[in-house]
């Protein structure tokens, strides 16, 4: 599997990130990170505990960082989703949450596949 | 100094670990990378490193203190002048970007980054601030020349003051001190007095002329060492109506924010809060806040001091007594605002003149730092201790007695000095030199022969000081007359003043018994 198609599975797209971060290796390297990265798990606590201002940030955090990795798919969900909480709780969040889950679980599924076949880390 | 290149500085506060990575490894090796992922972790970076800090990449969205957040403290701290702020946050509503350019970013990155135009506006921001630092220290430049003849003028006056008055430097220097510090204070507590950094400046140097006044205030009562009658005390308290009206008539720029700040804080410098000050019985915040300020440091400087008719009381008693009311009545904002700086007062005091400087870092306000330093040495007058006794103790020519003559001719009408044993009078000229007069001294009050109460013998005769007031031609004036060694000889320098109507009426008035 190349990085392009581990993009292509997480609905990202390869191309655009490549136009901003020159090197392969730096997106690599970035695509790895965002394994460890800890904002989704702080998303998930917080809807959990209806900690809306704690989700409207981790949500809000979570899109930049897509935007910055060209992760499309999870960065639009995760978009949503924060315009959602901007001012605590509304209706759709739940919805809308559900879709970053899902977005999310997708992203890190390719990402990990992609990893166990370059063999380790970067 | 450490000979090693020290690389630019750049902080970058954002609550994202990834962010920070991603333009840090975009930003390149070139840089010493700061990172802060709150904003009170920013400004924690931002209060340690200063202004060694070169740029602020800023998030808006952070816990505990967000980016605004972080913007309005460094407006508050007037960092945000010296350093400038890229934001770089994922809020891209034109509102946000508008708030944030109203509290002083310099630019907008927006998401998602892309290297080039990261580095490009990084490198763009730096050099445009460099620019601006050596455009400033120009203009400072240019602004310094200006200022320097008003500066001169202050020196000058000061040393006047200084040698009439028979005071240490010291005095002057301690009330420059503390003015400043109070000052600095009192704008980190508050808005409300609009005190740029030159405002400031301007105000701690005009302190040293708040009691030039006391030029007009015979030596008798200006140096008595037992308490003075009341009559006595009235014509003292004329010092700062008289001190105004000087400063009023001298041949500069009145609406020079010096001379202005001189004249407020010369006039109203022994106003009282509650109104019941002198002379012109101004309350509350009527009085101007350089008048505040100056009144008070005036009185802790005078309590911490020993004076002819008082020995020095301690820091702690003195600020006992001012906060007691017991010397005079200062606003409560003033008074919160010593208590809290007292320690810092009185280190700095017992620091000395020496240590006293400001700020050192390479800024962008390095210019008016500089500016500021050159001032600094300018207006601080070289502390002297003379006693009365010792007046006249170095021998006076050239250079020095030209200056001082020049001084003097500032707030006197006519300075000369006198050869006691034969009457003559000499002009004192450019060089310093003595220049014989054809007229003997006494005919100055067209007089036919020596001045049954000559001023200058009693002066010659006790090697010290003495004053009269002569009356001639319709008019009154004030004459003082000081022993002083010069080159040429022992000489006696005759000071003489015509005093205005408005102090005429003054005198005649406390003569009858009224009160100012």
């Amino acid at each position: 599997m190349t990085l392009r198609e581990a993009y292509e599975q997480l609905g990202g797209d390869y191309d655009e990130v490549l136009s901003r971060l020159p090197s392969e290796r730096l997106v690599k390297k970035f695509a790895f990170k965002f394994l460890e990265d800890e904002n989704y798990g702080n998303l998930e606590r917080a809807m959990e505990t209806e900690d809306w201002d704690s989700a409207f940030r981790a949500s809000h955090t979570i899109k930049g960082v897509c935007q910055n990795l060209g992760f499309r798919a999870l960065s639009d969900s995760s978009s949503a989703l924060t315009e959602a909480l901007r001012n605590g709780f509304s209706p759709e969040a739940p919805d809308l949450f559900g879709r970053v889950q899902e977005d999310y679980e997708r992203t890190v599924r390719a990402l990990s596949r992609y990893r166990e076949e370059e063999g380790g880390n970067a | 100094m450490t000979e090693k290149e020290q690389k630019i500085k750049i902080l970058i506060a954002d609550d994202s670990e990834m962010n920070r990575a991603i333009l840090a490894e975009m930003l390149g090796e070139g840089y010493e990378i700061l990172e802060a992922e709150d904003g009170e972790e920013a400004l924690d970076c931002l209060t340690r490193h200063g202004t060694t800090i070169s740029l602020v990449l800023l998030d808006i969205v952070m816990p505990k203190m967000d980016g605004f957040g972080v913007l309005t403290e460094m407006n508050k701290k007037h960092l945000i002048e010296e350093i400038p702020v890229i934001m770089i946050s994922a809020e891209g509503g034109a509102e946000a970007i508008r708030r944030a350019y109203n509290l002083g970013i310099s630019d907008y990155i927006s998401r998602p980054f892309d290297m080039e135009v990261v580095r490009k506006r990084v490198t763009n921001t730096l050099m445009l601030y460099a620019k601006q630092k050596q455009l400033l220290e120009m203009v400072a430049e240019q602004v310094y020349e200006k200022q320097k003849s008003n500066t001169l003028m202050v020196n000058i006056l000061s040393h006047i003051v200084e040698f009439r008055n028979g005071e240490s430097g010291l005095h002057v220097i301690h009330v420059h001190m503390i003015t400043r510090l109070l000052l600095e204070y009192i704008r980190l507590k508050t808005d409300r007095y609009d005190l740029s950094d030159g405002d400031i400046q301007l105000i701690s140097m005009a302190s040293a002329l708040h009691d030039i006044g006391k030029i007009a205030i015979p030596d008798e009562i200006l140096n008595k060492p037992g308490r003075l009658t009341q009559e006595e005390f009235e014509i003292m308290k004329t010092h700062a109506l008289t001190g105004a009206s000087m400063l009023a008539d001298l041949p500069v720029a009145q609406d020079e924010p010096l001379v202005r700040y001189s004249y407020e804080i010369c006039r109203w410098h022994h106003e009282r809060y509650d109104g019941k000050g002198y002379p012109d019985g101004l309350s509350g915040e009527q009085i101007p806040i350089s008048a505040q300020v100056v009144g008070l440091a005036d009185v802790y400087d005078a309590l911490t001091s020993e004076r002819v008719y008082k020995k020095a009381f301690s820091h702690e008693k003195a600020l006992e007594m001012i906060l007691g009311g017991e010397c005079g009545v200062f606003s409560p904002f003033l008074m919160e605002c010593l208590r809290e700086l007292s320690g810092t007062i009185k280190e700095d005091l017992e620091k000395g003149p020496a240590d006293y400087s400001g700020e050192g870092g390479v800024s962008i306000r390095k210019a008016e730092a500089m500016f500021r330093e050159r001032q600094n040495r300018q207006a601080s007058p070289v502390p002297r201790q003379r006693s009365r006794e010792e007046a006249g103790d170095g021998r006076l020519g050239g250079e020095d007695l030209r200056r001082l003559a020049e001084g003097l001719e500032l707030v006197y009408d006519r300075v000369r000095l006198v050869d006691v044993s034969s009457s003559a009078q000499y002009r004192i000229g450019r060089e310093g030199e003595l220049t014989a007069e054809p007229y003997d001294c006494y005919r100055i009050w067209d007089r036919k022969g020596r001045c049954e109460n000559c001023i200058s013998a009693r002066a010659y005769a006790g090697r010290s000081r003495a004053s009269k007031w002569e009356r001639s031609g319709g008019g009154l004036y004030q004459v003082d007359a000081m022993y002083i060694e010069t080159e040429d000889g022992p000489f006696v320098l005759e000071m003489i003043r015509k005093l205005s109507e408005e102090e005429q009426s003054e005198l005649l008035r406390i003569g009858r018994g009224g009160s100012v």
